[in-house]
């Protein structure tokens, strides 16, 4: 699976939209896999469309980022309600990309981690969907008609 | 003709520092530029219909540039659909990365299907609408509308050294409308906060008329004209960031000037440069073809509306419908064989 390492800390769970997942007092917290950073690369815009406090839906769209190669609508990894969005990261979200792991964590979810994956089911399902990832990633180079 | 050319520069919405500093780059050099008036607006498509912006675009008479985050297609006719008309000006300005592409002739579309085609009277002007993402530095943008100007200042020539077609002139306004200049507008009022507004804008170089976005639409978006022509009749009913009806429409007319895919978004077709690799299937975004999220997108909106999903069961174009009757052709025995493969 590519020529990068990517490493996967075995401190927390994983869900299948490449976000990691980590409990908290209150929530779970969320933050990008490197997997994910080392497809999107340098992040420098990121805009939530849901404000803290609001119950959201698995996979409900909350909001958007733009990096230097790609773009990307951002979901809910599970139903529940949003505690907090990281606050260090509106003006600069650079951090995903410095400490995607530690200080560029997302956002904060109060809600049931079902269906997360553990650090093995989650090294499994990206070398499981690699192949699946390539094509999507190359398809689109190919063609515009992204729906 | 002394006429002046007016450059309006519609802000991205949101303050995105690097979009807001190549607005103000472009401004700087712009407002020293001769033979052309600026003037600043928020959003062009989050301008209501009483937003002083608004009223500026529409008391323009001459020609007219206007540099938006949003595609030339995207931002020409949303400003027809709010009577600001004029003839599509091509832009020399492309994205990067888009030198072999064909160039398509809006003016003279070569048309397979019959579209519904710009409607009313069309002003003896040309509008021409620049994407602030094709450059990044305001060096090109400046180019072009030198470009531009020189190029109208010689279509006015050749207009004022021939006989005018008399034709032509019937049911324009009056010749050298007085207007009001820019002077009548202060730049406060013209960037007053606009708020965010959410709507499609139809392509009418594209619509064939066919209707299936009104059968589709639950929330009444959708109205006709007194000719039975499709319009968006109630912009403000549409669901904010729901697309749906756009991924029905057959033609890929109907725009969301700022829906992040862009073939929604008003792109053209073939439009490579500067596009970026779309991530969302892979962060989890729904996966599948276009009537399936539209059906999704629609439900959604339906049930945060408190009303009940209706899945696939309204609106739903019947395209395949009737296929089964034909004779089935070698295309088609050959799509059976590979089912009874089981593959």
């Amino acid at each position: 699976m590519g020529k990068h390492p990517a490493p996967l800390p075995g401190d927390r769970r994983y869900c299948r939209n490449h976000m990691w997942c980590k409990a908290t007092d209150d929530g779970y917290r969320f933050g990008f896999t490197a997997y994910a950073v080392r497809l999107m690369q340098d992040v420098y815009f990121l805009e939530w469309s849901v404000d803290a406090g609001a119950a959201v839906a698995a996979r409900q769209p909350i909001g958007f980022l733009e990096s230097s190669k790609a773009q990307s609508e951002l979901y809910a990894p599970l139903a529940g309600t949003v505690l907090r969005f990281n606050p260090s990261l509106l003006n600069d979200p650079s951090a995903i990309n410095v400490d995607g792991y530690n200080a560029g964590w997302l956002f904060d979810l109060s809600g049931d981690p079902v269906g997360t994956l553990d650090v093995h089911e989650y090294r499994d399902f990206l070398t499981a969907g690699w192949e699946h990832t390539q094509r999507l990633l190359k398809k689109q180079v190919h063609e515009t008609e992204d729906e | 003709m002394a006429r002046k050319l007016t450059v309006v520069l519609s802000q991205a919405p949101g303050k995105h520092p690097a979009k807001r500093g190549l607005e103000e780059s472009v401004a700087a050099a712009l407002l020293v530029e001769p033979g052309v008036e600026l003037a600043v607006v928020p959003n062009l498509y989050d301008l209501g219909p009483d937003h002083t912006g608004r009223l500026f675009l529409d008391a323009v008479r001459g020609d007219m540039v206007v540099i938006s985050w949003l595609y030339p297609r995207a931002a020409f006719w949303l400003l027809d659909r709010n009577g600001i008309k004029g003839h599509y000006g091509e832009t020399a300005l492309k994205p990067p990365a888009d030198d072999d592409e064909e160039e398509t002739d809006t003016d003279t579309p070569v048309e397979k299907k019959e579209t519904i085609g710009p409607a009313g009277t069309i002003p003896d002007r040309h509008i021409y609408t620049l994407d602030f993402r094709d450059a990044k530095s305001p060096g090109p943008f400046v180019d072009e509308v030198r470009r531009i100007l020189a190029e109208c200042k010689s279509r006015h020539e050749a207009k004022a050294s021939s006989p005018p077609p008399a034709l032509l002139e019937l049911g324009l306004p009056a010749k050298s409308p007085i207007e009001p200049g820019l002077a009548a507008f202060s730049p406060d009022q013209l960037l007053a906060d606009a708020g965010r507004r959410w709507y499609p804008v139809i392509d009418y170089s594209r619509c064939t008329n066919c209707l299936e976005c009104l059968d589709f639409c639950l929330f009444g978006v959708y109205g006709v004209d007194d000719h039975d022509r499709i319009v968006t009749e109630n912009q403000d009913q549409c669901k904010k960031g729901c697309p749906a009806c756009s991924r029905v429409c057959p033609e890929q007319a109907i725009i969301f000037p700022e829906y992040k895919s862009a073939a929604i978004a008003g792109a053209n077709d073939g439009v490579v440069g500067g596009l970026k690799i779309d991530l969302s299937k892979l962060f989890g975004g729904d996966a599948g073809d276009a009537i399936t999220a539209a059906v999704a997108e629609r439900d959604r909106e339906l049930v945060a509306d408190g009303r009940q999903a209706v899945g696939a069961t309204i609106g739903i174009p019947k395209r395949q419908e009737g296929r089964d009757h034909k004779p089935k052709d070698e295309l088609d025995k050959l799509a059976d064989s590979l089912d009874d493969l089981g593959v």
